[in-house]
């Protein structure tokens, strides 16, 4: 009743990890799969260099959410093949998240994953705090619609953009994606945010500004779902706030094929897979449907 | 919800020549064994183990780096951030208790101590150094009515030689329900083995580079297991650690890549 495909993927359920949560560490994405119940898991976004990240403090947590600013620390590319074939031990699709500053970087890590195992590829053009990396290409129609080109070029495994609502208009983003040749849309990333210490009066944050994340975003994300999914033909996987079956139900008739939750897990720990699963699975039972995909898009009918 | 309390420093210890105690005006119950993120305003946040549990909390640093080299530029009723206590504290099981601790690792054993100390329980604490000058809460422990037994490198107090020299001789003549260890991993490491020959259940305080201290950023994830020493630790089982083939090899540093302990692969 759970199972969705993805773009010719099979998911034991619609509930995936979202990029950047434990996703460093094939060991802990391994653990997500098996003990978390995740029906798919995205890794950390990757480059080509090893990167530290921005100084702590690096999250902050606040009513309704969390605002964090990791600053795409990674161990670079060359290094992350051990950590895949360990998360691939979890027994679900393992997506690729990549990052780089520019087309050729997202190309050549896209390529070395998809040699290195994963079962697609995402794009990061959503990440908002490190400079020209991420959303720098997420904002604008045409280097996205340029990064999804050269990656496509590159890789024959599915490839899923990953928007950010801070882009104008994120439908025009999406379109351009889907005309590059994406095989899906993430949405959404983590938000531009910031946190000052009253006693202080510093922002707390090492980086100053971070991301917003968690279920102070999720009317944002549910709105950026609906009207990209009103637009494009190719699925959706809806991102943004997440932490309850009901959640993922809205994303679910909003147009959303799958899900992915990151805060969540602060909330609900590592097994909210596993509950968010059998919360969407009641939502069915109750209403008399007997499988995910006949409620995705009810909403836009 | 652990929100970012700002707090004065009410007093300052001078617990050796690099070693000090930062009490603050924080009021807390934790665990023996949680921890603490220690943020500086405008330089960085790091994480430190409690070394007092209750009433007013607090910690004790080592001075190493950059960090702490600005903490211990501080003075009473300047500021710190502190998120916390967080983790999983020490669990005592039984009556008769080891601790181990090598340099600034005697800080979360300290208050384990006093608090079965306080319940009855027996304590017997090896305590090692580099130099005499530098052993921590000897007389702490000693005080609150523990045995403690030393070790330093250099010999200028107790055996000469390592912490695990003492237990090794200790362990000839004596048995315990529980022992619980703090200090660098490769001691920890030579520990776990020592107790496991004595079938002596054992719990360690790890350290590795945190950043969110809440579970969710993965960079503290021990490989082998999947355990996050933030949330699971950080004090894990022996048995858990010896699940886990990074024990005692290598940490990550911010990056996420391998570090070897000692450089070696
Ligand atoms: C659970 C836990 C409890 C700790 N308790 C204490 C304590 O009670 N007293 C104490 O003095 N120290 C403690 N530490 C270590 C402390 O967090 C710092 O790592 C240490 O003080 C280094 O300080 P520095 O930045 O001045 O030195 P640096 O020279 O910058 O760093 C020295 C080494 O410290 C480690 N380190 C640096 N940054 C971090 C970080 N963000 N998180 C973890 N490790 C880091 C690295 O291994 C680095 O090589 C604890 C660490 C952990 C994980
Ligand atoms: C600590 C943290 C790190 C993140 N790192 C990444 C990343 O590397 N790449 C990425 O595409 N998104 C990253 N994100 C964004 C999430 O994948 C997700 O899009 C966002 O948090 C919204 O979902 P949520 O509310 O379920 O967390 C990160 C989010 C958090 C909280
Ligand atoms: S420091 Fe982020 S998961 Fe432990």
């Amino acid at each position: 009743m759970l199972e969705v495909e993805l773009c010719g993927i099979k998911l034991r359920n619609p509930t995936m990890l979202a990029s950047g949560i434990l996703g460093t560490s094939g060991a802990a994405l391994k653990r997500v799969a098996l003990s978390g119940g995740a029906g798919a898991i995205v890794t950390k976004s990757i480059g080509l260099t090893p990167r530290e990240g921005h100084r702590n403090p690096t999250v902050v947590e606040i009513n309704g959410g969390l605002i964090s600013a990791i600053g795409l620390a990674n161990p670079g590319y060359e290094e992350f093949g051990d950590e895949i074939r360990v998360a691939k031990e979890g027994g679900v699709p393992v997506i690729g998240s990549v990052y780089g500053f520019n087309f050729g970087e997202y190309a050549a890590v896209a390529e070395t994953l998809q040699k290195y195992g994963v079962d697609a590829i995402e794009l990061n053009i959503s990440y908002p705090n490190v400079g020209k990396a991420g959303a720098f290409f997420g904002y604008s129609e045409e280097l996205s619609h340029e990064v999804v080109k050269e990656v496509k070029k590159r890789v024959s495994l599915p490839v899923f953009a990953k928007l950010t609502a801070g882009a104008g208009d994120i439908v025009a983003i999406a379109k351009a994606c889907e005309d590059a040749g994406a095989d899906a849309i993430t949405a959404i990333g983590a938000l531009r945010a910031m946190k000052i210490d009253l006693i202080t009066g510093k922002p707390i944050l090492g980086n100053e500004v971070g991301g917003l994340s968690g279920p102070c975003i999720k009317p944002i994300a549910l709105r950026c779902v609906y009207e990209i999914a009103r637009e494009v033909d190719i699925p959706v996987i809806g991102c943004g706030g997440i932490t309850t079956g009901e959640d993922a139900v809205e994303f679910f008739l909003a147009g959303a094929r799958a899900v992915q939750i990151g805060t969540g897990v602060l909330y609900r720990g590592i097994t909210i897979f596993k509950k968010v699963s059998q919360e969407i699975k009641e939502y069915l039972e109750e209403n008399g449907y007997s499988s995910v995909d006949e409620i995705v898009g009810l909403a836009l009918r | 919800m652990h929100e970012m309390q700002v707090v004065k420093i009410k007093k300052i210890i001078k617990e050796t020549k690099r070693i000090k105690t930062f009490i603050l005006d924080l009021d807390v119950s934790a665990i023996p064994g949680q921890f603490v993120m220690v943020w500086l305003p405008g330089v960085d946040e790091k994480p430190m183990s409690v070394s007092y549990t209750k009433g007013d909390l607090g910690i004790t640093v080592l001075r190493l780096g950059d960090f702490t080299r600005r903490l211990f530029e501080l003075s009473p009723g300047d500021m710190l951030g502190i998120r916390g206590p967080m983790g999983r504290g020490f669990k005592v099981y039984g009556d008769k208790l080891l601790l181990v601790g090598g340099g600034v690792g005697v800080a979360p054993l300290a208050p384990l101590a006093e608090e079965a100390l306080a319940e009855g329980k027996e304590v017997t604490a090896i305590i090692g150094a580099i130099t005499k000058s530098e052993l921590l809460f000897v007389d702490r422990i000693e005080k609150a009515g523990g045995r403690v037994l030393i070790s330093t490198d250099d010999g200028s107090a107790g055996k000469k030689g390592f912490t695990t020299d003492v237990l090794r001789e200790l362990l000839e003549e004596e048995t315990f329900d529980q022992c619980f260890t703090c200090g660098p991993e490769i001691m920890m490491a030579k520990v776990l083995d020592i107790t496991r020959e004595k079938k002596i259940p054992t719990q360690a305080s790890l350290h590795r580079y945190f950043k969110c201290g809440i579970g969710i950023c993965g960079q503290c994830v021990l490989d082998g297991i999947g355990l996050r020493v933030c949330k699971e630790g950080p004090t894990f089982r022996d048995k858990e650690l010896r699940k886990s083939p990074e024990f005692g090899r290598y940490w990550r540093n911010a990056a996420g890549q391998k570090i070897y302990f000692g450089g070696k692969k």
